[in-house]
């Protein structure tokens, strides 16, 4: 029996017909060529394209108006590895369709893949519009290879902003062909081409007069897999499509030809909201009742906004760019950036101020307003005008934040302010390191083997907020355990007790946290001499920045100042410390001090990292101060018995 | 009369709107009608008020309904919780629910649909009642899935939600519902917790409250074929989950069963330990019910022809020996002979490739088939039943898919055999298993099961469950690198779970066609070649080939990490990384899984100390349990899953020109009857020979233990922070 059901197995396996596989096994040629591109590209890339061509087209949409986008995809990728199984995918959503979809063998028969189509959950929005077409996709053998056709279109131009010249996996041979009918007025703005072979041929076709533009491009790596990387705008190749405008049975119509433009497009979606404030007029009234000055009665609103109004996103269709009404936001408390910029905005304009909703570009964006493009922007907040005309910026998402006081992932960018039919462009202030300020003092004294004293820590600016945020989400009856764990970094060699932290709430204030401390096995005594290993955090430590290609990005500024305070006992003397060590560069600043004060050491870093990265062109210097900082931890003070 | 279509289209809409709203609101009435005594329930108990939050009232129904052959399943819970900070506004704000889903239970028809109703409302502090809405602000999602973001939530509100969900199937013959096992205790603590359950003739109930937990009462009713019982329970504290807990073995907790069987003819079919009637709540199982349950269940079965192939011609010195030999081969026969099979069917190697691969199924059938061997070679055995000790004690049994069953081989040593997975050894009994107490059925001469009596099982030492790890060390000349040599030894349950993470099928299967003289696939092909060509058996070898190189890569990268795990460094901290199996252990208990690896680790472990080096020589037994201070006292029982040691031998070259100072601190010793951690070092010419055994002894210890625990883990600990100075000669 059981070997009659192995007969039937093989009778299943052997009368299958293999037609669809037939000519595509590699040829010789085929696997020396993936042999030789997995030398040239990553070693982490598993296939790569041998040509990727794009052909964009544009048409008209009579019945709607609107100028419709066709962008044609056509891949032909190659296995790199003995084996890789990778995804194909597609995302769309409300303005777009993937069509005609094709994978083919290179025999040119079709390969049956099994496609899903499904809605896309995107970290940190609730509901968007995108879904996804996908389908696992095996390359048995190295230098197998396969085609893939892809068709999308585009309704409305205005949603079609850029292209890249690289992906997810290298490219021999990239190809863009964007062909511009003589009706349609676009600039084709050439993004980070620097650095990269990118040709260029304009052609006009001589039958409709429609230009055509091919660039060319050949080995370019794939985009690099690296955390805490700038954005991608910032770093790859890519073409930026302006479309400024489009002349139809005479008529010339604007498009985004300037700013301007965006911002009216912008503003009409605003101007259809009704703007009923009486859902929270009483509680404005409660709000600023009691309040002074009109700077408490701005804080009293915007941190009402803050505390209250849960970051709850739907991006659909048009909700992706138009604000939800103040009310509804009010009365669900919760809503997006643009919901909350537009409830602080009405609030404080039912409290008699001067606000405005502002369009902004976060850090991950490289783009300013002086393109007029819907890439530019990806965020809302509101602005409020005082009197004396003092611009202030107010972001309804960012959690115990004080007035006036901005995240990085906004400063020194550029905000598009609501300005009746025109708009006001400011940057937004820039602060220093210094006002992140992290300070740390270790009071310590050598008892026995153990180390024994007192911590205080505080913290301003954005490693506040950070702290705040995490230390308010807790739940009530974890806040004392999760606080100790990270005061004594799950180490079970550091006792935290008595901690005393200033008040939580307060967002103004500076966060305090006071705490003693007993550290074991940080010393150890061999042969009458005492080694302590004096360090608890070893800031940057891990920080060595290898193989890495692209910038280290840090979530904000940083300045730390941290002291140890060491005392020993009198019947010793100190016979060795580490070495100190001073760097100060653009980006960033290093120091750290050994001093003897009487039977005292005292230990300082202070570390400061100026604008939030370290840039490529710094990082041999940057290993080589980590790697001596490195070498500083790893030394030990040593003691002798006086 | 496209227009009539029509027309009756609106009608069936209309229709189905007016059935569905029917249906939801009596859901609602049932919730929260004029019935609902927690309506007004907004108060919480003052110790109470620093928790997250609290469950005012839970409220779990299972309700069992029928006619003929159709079922109505309805399983409903409501909670009412007082949200008192953030993070319980943030955990509640959102849900995501399906609305209607297909029933899998019964028979497969496409009527089968099922639905489930959502309703949730707030009561802000005042009082003051908000419904949501969840018709008009639940979002589509894919295949019936909604989700909603709850409006207007704020700390200091109750969230009131139910979800309801009608389940309609046909089951012409006997049907088994999943079994239930759960704590009363939760995330939250609970006020009021209440557990209805609802059935008609012909559904049949196991429940029993454990624990502690309140008991099951009945709920009298006016009609005949109609019951009603109700478990209340109140002042429950919220769940706490330390290390070593198994929450079933003591929590307050109810396992519940329920089946249907239309007649006596489906009664006896089903693998179920069934009440006498439907009128009775069955809570305990007798010894003889579960003879009776099994007495014709285990009959020898199955076509074992090639066992008596592979039998023929071999001599045994034992019956013992030939037990051994024959369960080993059926793992290769009905196990690991396929698995090149289903990699090729899985990786579509070959293109449309369909597999059936003559297995064993489950754990009875691997008994049917292995005591039909023992039967025809008449050495006698017992079936032992018995269940993980995590379900409790075998007498307390009450869901039949609580049993696991083993063959004992009365052999002259007895012999142990389990259902195989592509590793299992004979003698391996599930560690969950091992030293519980068992019932051992006996079979008549045509194999029915005519006697049970009581047992145990036997049990595992920490000897025979060792991982041993021997690390040779040699630090550089700049003293900036060690690099290393590990060779790794693990058997007993301590292989278990290494061999399945670390080794890739080619490691073991073609071992086994070796053992057997078994062909591989592409051999198998070779029979059919006017059908599959040699180009094309050469192509699928290729493929095959690419499939276990990727595997490879993967297999490092995997080994890799455990190493860098097991010395807590990063990716970067080891170099030219290499690695082997040198033996897979799989063929017996006792032997061991080995591999070897070698690396060098950079800028680890190696401190400067003036002209001296001070090595963190503790760091190579690996990062040790830490038990916070919160955990240092404990209430709860310790449930390990078997004993077991973790033993080192570390080899250092001491560098030329030093010597090793602190040995002293090396050499310890805490040992007791809860576990050990022993260590050795010394000095042999220009060696640093350390030693050290991590034991602990027992699977189970009680919480009076837990301070002799912690002597010995707090010890191994210890051992993790020391250090030696390498001390430069003058």
């Amino acid at each position: 029996m059981q070997q009659n059901r192995l007969l039937i197995i093989l009778c299943f396996l052997i009368t299958i017909p293999f037609f669809s596989q037939k000519r595509t096994q590699p040829t010789p040629e085929e696997i020396s060529q993936a042999t030789k591109l997995k030398q040239k590209f990553d070693k982490e890339d598993h296939v790569a394209l041998l040509s990727s061509k794009d052909f964009v087209t544009f048409g008209y949409d009579k019945k709607n108006d609107k100028v419709t986008v066709t962008h044609k995809i056509i891949e032909e990728y190659i296995n790199l590895d003995d084996r890789s199984d990778i995804t194909i995918y597609w995302f769309y959503d409300g303005q777009s369709s993937i069509e005609n979809i094709k994978v083919l063998y290179k025999s040119k028969k079709t390969a049956y893949l099994f496609f899903k189509d499904e809605a896309y959950n995107s970290d940190g929005l609730f509901h968007n519009d995108t879904r996804v077409k996908y389908a696992p996709l095996s390359f048995p053998l190295k230098g197998f290879k396969y085609t893939v056709k892809s068709e999308e279109k585009i309704k409305d131009i205005k949603y079609f902003t850029k292209i890249y010249f690289s992906g997810e996996y290298p490219i021999v041979k990239k190809e863009i062909t964007v062909t511009i009918p003589d009706w349609l007025e676009m600039e084709l703005k050439e993004m980070n081409f620097k650095g990269y072979n990118i040709k260029k041929e304009v052609k006009t076709d001589t039958k409709s007069d429609a230009k055509i533009y091919t660039y060319t491009a050949n080995d370019i790596p794939a985009q690099f897999k690296e955390k805490n990387a700038p954005g991608p705008t910032y770093v790859y190749p890519h073409i930026l499509f302006l479309a400024k405008s489009y002349t139809k049975n005479g008529v010339k119509k604007p498009l985004f030809k300037e700013t301007q433009d965006l911002y009216n497009w912008y503003k009409s979606l605003v101007n259809q909201l009704k703007n009923d404030n009486s859902a929270f007029k009483d509680k404005v009234a409660e709000l600023t009742k009691n309040a002074s000055t009109d700077d408490q009665k701005i804080k009293n609103i915007f941190y009402w906004v803050q505390d209250n109004i849960r970051y709850i996103a739907f991006e659909d269709g048009i909700a992706g760019f138009k604000p939800d009404e103040a009310s509804n936001v009010y009365t669900k408390k919760y809503g997006d950036c643009k919901g909350m910029a537009n409830l602080t905005k009405q609030m404080l304009k039912e409290a008699g101020f001067d606000a405005r909703l502002v369009w902004i570009g976060t850090k991950r964006i490289a783009y300013d307003y002086s393109l007029a493009n819907l890439s530019v922007d990806n965020h809302m907040i509101c602005a409020l005008v005082k009197k004396d005309g003092e611009i202030i910026f107010l972001d309804g998402t960012e959690k115990y934040n004080p007035l006036g006081e901005y995240a990085n992932r906004i400063q020194g960018k550029e905000a598009l302010i609501e300005n009746g039919d025109t708009f006001i462009l400011k940057k937004v202030p820039e602060a220093k390191a210094i006002f992140n300020a992290e300070k740390i003092t270790y009071d310590l004294t050598l008892k026995g083997e153990d180390l024994v004293g007192k911590v205080h820590k505080k913290y301003t600016g954005e490693s506040r907020t950070y702290l705040l945020y995490v230390l308010n989400n807790l739940k009530n009856d974890k806040k004392e355990e999760a606080l100790k764990l990270y005061l004594n970094k799950d180490n079970i060699n550091l006792k935290v007790s008595n901690i005393k932290i200033s008040d939580i709430k307060n967002r103004e204030e500076d966060l305090k946290i006071d705490y003693d401390i007993t550290i074991k096995n940080a010393v150890s005594s061999f042969d009458g001499e005492v080694y302590i290993n004096i360090d608890l955090d070893k800031e940057l430590e891990t920080l060595e920045l290898k193989d890495r290609n692209l910038d280290f990005v840090f979530s904000s500024k940083k300045d730390l100042e941290s002291t140890t305070s060491l005392h020993i006992p009198d019947d010793y003397k100190i016979s060795s410390t580490p070495n100190n060590l001073d760097v100060d560069t653009k980006n960033y600043k290093l120091s750290v001090h050994f001093e003897q004060k009487g039977n005292t050491i005292i230990y300082k870093k202070n570390f400061t990292i100026k604008n939030a990265k370290i840039e490529k062109a710094d990082f041999e210097n940057w290993n080589t101060s980590v790697n001596k900082l490195k070498k500083i931890y790893n030394e030990q003070i040593i003691l002798n018995k006086k | 009369m496209k227009f009539k279509i029509l027309l009756l289209a609106v009608l069936g809409f209309v229709f189905t709107t007016i059935a569905q709203s029917k249906e939801e609101l009596a859901a609602k009435e049932f919730f929260w009608g004029k019935d609902d005594k927690y309506k007004n329930a907004n108060e919480i108990p003052d110790k109470w008020k620093n928790e997250s939050a609290v469950v005012i009232y839970k409220n779990i129904n299972y309700d069992y309904h029928k006619f003929g052959k159709r079922v109505t399943y309805k399983n409903s819970i409501r909670k009412r919780i007082k949200l008192l900070d953030k993070n319980a506004v943030e955990e509640f704000s959102k849900f995501s629910f399906k609305n209607r889903f297909r029933s899998t239970k019964g028979l497969y028809t496409w009527r089968n649909k099922g639905k489930v109703f959502f309703a949730i409302k707030i009561v802000k502090p005042n009082g003051k009642e908000i419904a949501i809405d969840v018709d008009k602000e639940a979002i589509a999602q894919d295949d019936g899935n909604y989700k909603i973001a709850i409006a207007n939530l704020e700390v200091g509100d109750i969230v009131d939600y139910y979800f309801y969900s009608v389940e309609p199937f046909k089951s012409p013959y006997e049907y088994i519902f999943d079994p239930v096992e759960r704590t009363l205790s939760d995330e939250y603590p609970i006020m009021n917790f209440k557990l209805y359950l609802e059935t008609e003739n012909d559904f049949f109930i196991n429940f029993k409250s454990i624990n502690g937990a309140p008991k099951l009462k009945e709920i009298k009713t006016d009609k005949r074929n109609f019951r009603k019982y109700v478990l209340e329970a109140s002042d429950i504290e919220k769940q706490d989950f330390p290390r070593w807990f198994y929450p079933l073995a003591e929590v307050p907790a109810i396992k519940m069963q329920t089946y249907f069987a239309r007649s006596g003819k489906f009664e006896n079919r089903a693998t179920a330990f069934l009440p006498e009637n439907e009128k009775i709540i069955k809570s305990n199982v007798s010894q003889n019910e579960i003879l009776e349950l099994y007495d014709t269940r285990f009959r020898p079965s199955g076509n074992i022809g090639d066992v008596k192939g592979f039998l023929k011609g071999k001599t045994f010195h034992s019956n013992e020996e030939k037990v051994i030999a024959v369960y080993y081969y059926m793992r290769h026969y009905y196990l690991t002979r396929f698995i090149e099979f289903m990699v090729v069917a899985k990786t579509q190697i070959l293109d449309n490739a369909f597999y059936m691969p003559a297995l064993i199924q489950n754990q009875k059938e691997f008994v049917r088939y292995f005591t039909l061997f023992l039967a025809k070679n008449k050495i006698p055995y017992n079936i032992v039943v018995g269940t993980k000790r995590y379900n409790g004690n075998i007498k307390d049994l009450l869901i039949e898919e609580n049993v696991d069953l083993v063959v004992r081989v009365n052999t002259k040593n007895k012999v142990y055999a389990s259902f195989f997975s592509p590793h299992t050894d004979i003698n391996y009994i599930s560690p969950y298993l091992e030293g519980t107490d068992i019932y051992l059925l006996s079979a008549n001469k045509k194999g029915k099961m005519t006697e049970i009596k009581g047992g145990k099982l036997p049990s595992s030492s920490y000897k025979d469950n060792l991982s041993f790890k021997e690390y040779k060390l040699k630090l550089n000349d700049d003293f900036s690198e060690i690099k290393i040599d590990v060779k790794t030894k693990l058997k007993g349950y301590s292989k278990t779970s290494d061999q399945y993470d670390r080794m890739i099928f080619s490691d073991y299967v073609y071992e086994d066609y070796k053992k057997y003289d078994t062909k591989d696939f592409i051999s198998l092909l070779k029979g059919y070649g006017l059908i599959i060509g040699k180009k094309k058996r050469q192509q699928t070898k290729q493929k095959l080939d690419a499939v276990i190189t990727k595997l490879k890569g993967k297999q490092k990268k995997y080994f890799k990490e455990q190493t860098e795990a097991e010395l807590s460094v990063g990716e970067k901290d080891i170099e030219d990384y290499t690695y082997k199996i040198e033996k897979t252990g799989r063929y017996g208990i006792n032997t061991n899984f080995v591999f070897t690896e070698a690396f060098k680790l950079k800028n680890k472990y190696i401190k400067k100390a003036g002209p001296n080096y001070i090595l963190e020589i503790g760091k190579f037994i690996g990062g040790q349990v830490k038990i916070k201070d919160k955990n240092r006292k404990r209430d709860a029982n310790i449930y390990m899953t078997n004993p077991r040691s973790y033993d080192y031998k570390i080899i250092l070259e001491i560098p030329e020109g030093y010597k090793v100072v602190g040995l002293d601190k090396l050499n310890k010793s805490v040992d007791n009857t809860t576990g050990a951690f022993i260590s050795t070092a010394k000095v042999i010419e220009n060696k640093l020979i350390i030693e050290t055994s991590k034991q602990y002894k027992h699977n189970f210890e009680p919480k009076e233990n837990w301070s002799k625990m912690l002597a010995f883990l707090d010890e191994a600990n210890q051992f993790y922070n020391e250090k030696i100075l390498l001390k430069k000669e003058k």
